[in-house]
């Protein structure tokens, strides 16, 4: 039987007691952080509860680890000159039990959480309660675009480089900006024109490959009102750094309305030029000329 | 030992200097700067550097590149009306996406063009969009929501001649904006996005706002 008896008995009494403590100042710490990607949209939000989560149970982890260490360096450091072989150790089967067994419900406690997650997403999703969602199938041609579902339709457009965005429920209207109404669903149809890109609303908590060829569906419910930042986080040339724009905006469902009003309006005499709104586009002319 | 020491050494001397030759010579280069006094820049885009006809550059090492020219740095005051002339003199290539067809972001909301027909008259106008797949190049910084499509000489326009596009728009404050051309208009290379594409001082620029 496994046994602490004199000092190793006051060593372990003192550091469980040291380890208890700044665990829970640690936990505390970690729980007044405001985590990325924020609280924008139900799947921000999602994405920053997931993040609390895994900080709170690696806080106790961490600091044990670090304990160990620092305590190991002021009570069992080499006293003297002389170099002397600290005493045998042998396996000890319930600290290895005790190890395994405590990582073993760690990460299944965080498998079942992301297993629980996706599986309520699924479920919201076959029921119709979009926007719980953080991402779907990419398969080429799986499109539903145009579809007049609960959700409101806006396709990304990758292109070296630049993104813009064309609104499937309004004639497909192509604009420069990213604007969405506060508190609806939205299914991103996300694809490029060109090579890899990656279109990264931050703030929103999105970030979804934009290829050539492929419709990568993604949702996201904005559900606070303000402005969020888009860029590229796929390196794609030259100016991939500065793929990017600042001037996301979450408005109001008037407010939106409005201002799809004014975009189909300012953009009538392009709109005639414009594809059909399809799932995706292949890069086309392939080149000079062509 | 001397043998190994001396090709050590040798190895060691070989990298700096091809180090020293990579940063001095490739990644330190940069095109001139165009410095506009005034608040007006006059631009020519050729199908290639070879043809130039206001500004050649005949020792260029890219010479079949498709390219604007003079510079494409260059240096405007800000928060001013930038006056533009492009002369633009290679044929369509067409737009990837045509809403790039539309003019954004200048005064007025448009450009004015002195063009040829298609058979070959000479012809003028502001336009606030063209038929994409007439597109040669555009002209467009993001960050100041500056789009301009620009219209390919027409195959029967006289030889030697451009289009004549002006345009104005508005700097913000300070700051280095990226500007582009949409069309894939680097011939021979991936989906025409390469090579003067993605090259400072063809078809590759930089807008000095100060």
């Amino acid at each position: 039987m496994f046994r602490l008896e004199g000092q190793d008995r006051v060593h372990a009494g003192r550091l469980a007691v040291i380890w208890v403590i700044l665990s829970v100042i640690g936990i505390v710490a970690a729980l007044q952080i405001h985590y990325p990607p924020y609280d924008n949209s139900v799947q921000g939000a999602d994405q920053s509860k997931t993040m609390a989560l895994m900080t709170v149970l690696a806080v106790p982890i961490f600091i044990g680890v670090v304990l160990m260490l620092v305590y190991s360096a002021i009570f069992f450091r080499r006293r003297g000159l002389e170099l002397v072989d600290g005493p045998p150790m042998l396996g000890n089967t319930p600290v290895q039990v005790a190890w395994i067994g405590i990582s073993a419900v760690v990460v299944l406690f965080l498998a079942v959480v992301g297993i629980t997650t996706l599986a309520s997403s699924s479920a919201a999703q076959a029921v119709g309660a979009a926007g719980r969602a953080i991402g779907q199938s990419g398969e080429t041609g799986s499109s539903t675009a145009g579809g007049q579902g609960p959700e409101l339709q806006v396709q990304v457009v990758a292109q070296q480089w630049y993104f813009t965005y064309r609104y499937a429920d309004y004639g497909g209207v192509e604009t420069t900006h990213l604007y969405l109404p506060l508190n609806r669903p939205v299914e991103l149809h996300v694809t490029s024109l060109d090579i890899i890109h990656s279109f990264w609303a931050y703030q929103l908590g999105v970030k979804a490959d934009a290829n050539p060829g492929v419709d990568n569906v993604f949702h996201v419910t904005p559900d606070k009102l303000g402005g969020f930042q888009v860029r590229c986080a796929e390196l794609c040339g030259i100016w991939h750094g500065h793929m990017a724009d600042s001037d996301g905006r979450v408005v109001s469902q008037s407010d939106f309305d409005a201002w799809i009003a004014q975009q189909q309006k300012d953009e009538a005499d392009i709109q005639k030029a414009l594809p059909s709104y399809a799932p995706y586009y292949f890069p086309e002319p392939l080149t000079k000329g062509s | 030992m001397l043998g190994r020491l001396a090709f050590v050494a040798g190895s060691v001397v070989a990298v700096i200097v091809a180090t020293v030759a990579l940063v001095g010579l490739f990644m330190l280069q940069r095109p001139g700067t165009l410095e506009g006094p005034s608040t007006s820049i006059h631009l020519e885009t050729v199908a290639a550097v070879g043809a130039a006809i206001e500004w050649p550059r005949p020792n260029d090492p890219h010479l079949d590149w498709v390219s604007y020219l003079p510079t494409t740095i260059l240096r405007v005051p800000a928060n001013s009306t930038i006056n533009v002339q492009i002369d633009q003199e290679d044929g369509a290539t067409g737009l990837r996406n045509p809403f790039w067809g539309k003019v954004f972001g200048t005064d007025g909301g448009n450009m004015h063009v002195k063009y040829f027909d298609d058979k070959g008259n000479p012809q003028e106008g502001d336009m606030t969009s063209i038929d994409p797949t007439l597109a040669a190049h555009t002209f467009a910084v993001p960050d100041l929501g500056v789009f301009v499509p620009l219209l390919g000489i027409s195959d029967n326009a006289p030889a030697g001649s451009a289009n004549i596009i002006t345009f104005s728009f508005k700097t913000k404050g300070p700051g280095v904006y990226r500007w582009q051309c949409f069309v894939p208009c680097a011939a021979g290379t991936v989906f025409g996005n390469g090579g003067p594409m993605q090259t400072l001082g063809y078809m590759a620029g930089e807008l000095i706002v100060s």
